[in-house]
Order: structure tokens, then sequence, then C-alpha cells
């Protein structure tokens, strides 16, 4: 391990490429994730280091690992549903931009994001379930599921997907399987469901959240709770007071925005205690005509999707907002730290997904 | 132990010395081993390293050495000591000091200035003029990861 360095003027590709790969390395682990396809096009053995494992193993234990935002898209004119990912452009402002290399989403497919992967189940064919490796934006087929389902919703706790939905289209027959992400196996019990589960899903499924080790669900009437650890079903009628979608979890709370009365919401589970989220009253006269919104925890804050409608041109718009949470004497505050219009087209959000890449 | 003894000569590639304190030049792994060996005396030869990088690398080990020692300074002030220290520093340094922090093995100083060059890239023509790799891909290869990266590049 002997180099001779020189402080002259040498040109300086012999130094980086001087350096040993163990170094090049934790400098490109450093670099962040969105820059990587430029940092692929410098050399082929960048391209190399850039898909390599090595890399996101060096990002993992240099902390640099960062949360990258998703989203399902619905195209309203085409009918497709599609991927896209939350990035900053050079100006400073965020877009949302589709990843052309991916194939069109299914409909009534559900969506659960664990580490890099974002993995999905069930939809038009019944036994579907893959996963898309957000380090090189590959999809991969997993294998089927035990059973065949449709309107699936899911949610992992501890790299275990839990998938609930209707035994083939049997709305009176809900089952639950277990995809283990470690083993990328599925487990071969099939759990009945001995609670009576109506429509889980509406147009936009009202999604599933984990809470404590906990899974949290609802129909069009009630919430669910499930305890992996007991295979026991739970109630909650505090919760159940409202009707909650499309929510998400940050630090054991549940957050959602309800559209009709416009407010961020909280559900407190160990104090049984729902409260609104303060401090978002500029952000909220924006979502007063948002007709949907989807809430996605990413880092310990929120961001919020929501729709507008500008008149003039009767162009429909996709709109985020960071929102980061602050608790002060028993209540939430809620600090907007951006907000952009995100994404221009007749589309709307189906489903925000936090990955770690 | 006598005065002479804390004190430890490092000798650089263009055979420059400089004198330190020990506890500055024991932060380097490689130095400590060296010293550790006993098979050399009081003068350690840095054959990698030239006097102008040496100095640098001396004055960070300094700086940490005094900050690990009695805390006086906090690890706020050290955080923009450092900032302070690789921010004017040009590409050939930043690359050198690299090496030599990989050489002598000193573990903070590699952290950051690797996270250095990092910051520093940026923008896609940065990335070509700042690593100045030449670009061995053919302009159909080159279009083709354009195309799959598509999602990453501005209008």
């Amino acid at each position: 391990m002997f180099y001779k360095i020189s402080t002259k003027k040498t040109p300086l590709s012999s130094l980086i490429m001087s350096l040993p790969e163990d170094v090049i390395i934790d400098i490109l682990a450093r670099v962040p994730r969105c820059d990587y396809p430029k940092l692929s096009l410098v050399s082929k053995h960048f391209r190399s280091l850039v898909v390599s494992p090595e890399l996101y193993a060096r990002r993992s234990l240099l902390g640099c690992t960062e949360h990258c935002l998703y989203a399902v898209i619905f195209n309203n004119e085409t009918k497709d549903f599609h991927l896209y990912i939350l990035r900053p452009k050079n100006n400073g402002n965020r877009c949302l931009v589709l990843i052309p290399s991916l194939p069109t989403m299914c409909y009534g497919v559900s969506f659960v994001a664990v580490g890099p992967r974002i993995y999905m189940f069930g939809g038009d064919q019944k036994n579907m379930a893959s996963s898309i490796d957000c380090r090189s934006h590959m999809v991969q087929t997993l294998p089927s599921m035990p059973v065949p389902m449709s309107f699936t919703i899911a949610g992992s706790i501890d790299g275990r997907i839990y998938v609930i939905g209707y035994r083939d289209y049997n709305r009176w027959n809900n089952v639950m399987v277990v995809f283990n992400t470690k083993t990328q196996m599925w487990e071969p019990e099939i759990i009945k469901i001995d609670i009576e589960l109506r429509s889980m899903w509406s147009k936009w499924s009202y999604g599933c959240v984990v809470m404590a080790d906990k899974l949290y669900m609802r129909d069009d009437k009630n919430s669910f709770i499930y305890d992996p650890k007991k295979s026991k079903w739970e109630r909650d009628e505090r919760l159940n007071s409202k009707k909650w979608k499309c929510a998400c979890v940050v630090d054991d709370v549940l957050y959602y925005h309800d559209t009709y009365k416009n407010e961020v919401r909280a559900y407190d589970p160990k104090q049984k205690r729902w409260s609104v989220v303060k401090g978002l009253e500029e952000l909220l006269s924006e979502t007063t005509n948002s007709w949907y919104s989807d809430i996605m925890c990413c880092g310990g804050k929120l961001a919020l999707f929501f729709p507008k409608i500008i008149i003039k041109t009767k162009q429909n718009e996709v709109w985020c907002a960071e929102i980061s949470l602050k608790k002060h004497r028993g209540e939430i505050w809620g600090r907007v730290e951006w907000y952009d219009n995100v994404l221009t087209g007749n589309c709307c959000v189906t489903k925000p997904l936090t990955v770690m890449v | 132990m006598s005065k002479s003894e804390k004190k430890i000569v490092l000798k650089s590639l263009d055979n420059e010395a400089f004198e330190v304190e020990k506890a500055v030049a024991l932060q380097s792994q490689t130095i400590w081993v060296m010293c550790e060996d006993k098979c050399v005396g009081n003068e350690i030869p840095l054959e990698n390293v030239t006097g102008q990088i040496l100095a640098k690398v001396i004055d960070y080990c300094k700086k940490h050495a005094v900050v690990d020692g009695d805390g006086d300074e906090s690890s706020e002030e050290l955080k923009n000591w450092d900032t302070e220290f690789t921010k004017n520093m040009d590409q050939s340094t930043l690359f050198n000091m690299i090496l030599a922090a990989n050489y002598l093995n000193i573990k903070s100083l590699l952290n950051l200035t690797c996270q250095a060059v990092a910051d520093k890239t940026k923008t896609i023509d940065e990335f070509h003029t700042f690593l100045n790799i030449e670009n061995n891909f053919t302009p159909e290869e080159e279009a083709q990861i354009c195309q799959e990266n598509l999602w990453a590049f501005d209008d």
C-alpha cells in the first residue's frame, strides 16, 4: 500500500483512481442518492460501483441512508398507475418524476415499503407478488401468494409483511398471509380472519398502518387491530370514533388529514386520545378544496400530498408539503418546512411510500 | 518521561522534518504501530506524504489532540474548524489529504476529507471536471444510461 503522492499539478484522474476502492466507495456513499445517476455517467467503473451492494452497505454503515419518497400516481386519462419519485430540482424546488423504466402497476395492488424495496401484492393477477428494488429500479418477481387474493391491504412489522384481503373475490372470506422479507418466502400458514371485516377497499384503500408492533386497519365502518405476537384481534372504540384513512405513523402516533373538516388529526393509542395538529392554518388554507389527500411519514416528518385545481387554466396540480412535528404541553405542533407544486397533469396520488436507500 | 521522549520527528517524502508532540502524532494508527515496533528511532520516515500535505495533517492532529486532551473547545467549535479546514482546499490537495489520511490511518481525517469531496460533487459538469475521469462510454451507452435514469435529470 504505497502510493507516491505529489502535490504538483498532476492530472486529477490519477489521484482519485489511485485511491483504494474502499476509499472511493467511502466517498460515493456520502454523495446524495439522487446524484447517483450522474455519478454512473462518469465512467464504466463508476457505473458498476453505483449499483454495487457494497456501496449501499457502506451508506448504511456511515448513517448516510436516506429516506426517499415515492408515490404511486393514477393517471385519469390513461387510467394507468405508475411509480414516481420525489426529488429536488436544480432550482431547489421538488418535483414528482416518473420512473420510465418501470411497468404500469395493476389496480387493487397493495404496496408496502420495507428497507430499499417496495413490495406489491395482489391486483389483477391475484397470486402476484413482486418487489421493486429502489436502488436499481428493477422489478423482481416473488414466489406467488399462497392463496389468490384480491383487494389486499398490507403492513410490515420487523421484516414480515402481513397481507390481508379477500380470498378470490369473496368479500366474506378474508384471509391473512405473511411474507418474510428476510427469507423472501411466504410463511406456510394461512390465517383465517375470525372477525367481520367488511369492505376494506374504497376506490382508494383506507390503508393499513403499524403502531407499537400492531397492525391497524379499518373497513368502511370499523377500525381493527391485529397483534401478531398474540395472534389476536382487538378493537379500540376511541380510534373508531374517527373515519381515518390514508394515515401514517410517526413515533407510534397515527396521523391523517381529514379532508372534510380540513384538519390534520393525530391519535395516540397509549393515551387513547385524538387531537388536532396545531400550527398548520396557512397550509390548510391551501387544502380547503382538496377532495383527497394522502399522508406519509418520511424521516420523522409528515409528507402531505394534496390536489389543487387552477381555475384559470383548469389544470390539475399535485402539491406536497413537508411538516415537522413537535410536542409542546401535551399538544402536537406542526411546522411546514416547505410546500410545492410537485406535479401538473390530470392525475392523483394513490399511495405514497417511503423507501430507505 | 523526559521532554525529548514526548516529541517525535516526522520526515516527509521530500525530506522535510516536523517535530511534534507524540500525542499529536499517535492519532495516526500507522505511526502508532511504527512506534510500538520500536524498530524506528525518534524519527519516523513517511515515504508517501509530501511536506506540504504533512504540514496540514499535523495541523489537523494538533487541533484534535488539544480538544481531546483538555476538552476546552466545544464539539461545535471543532466542527466549524473542520469545515473551515477543508473549505478552501483545491481538489488536488483534498485528494492528497485523503491519500495521506488513508496511509496514516487517521479515521476522523479520512471521514472529514471523504465527506468534503462528496459535498463538492454537485452537478454533472462538476462531477466530470471534479473527478476528471475520462468518460469511456460510447454515445449509445451514454444515451441508454440517460434513458434509464431520466427521472434524475432536470429538463
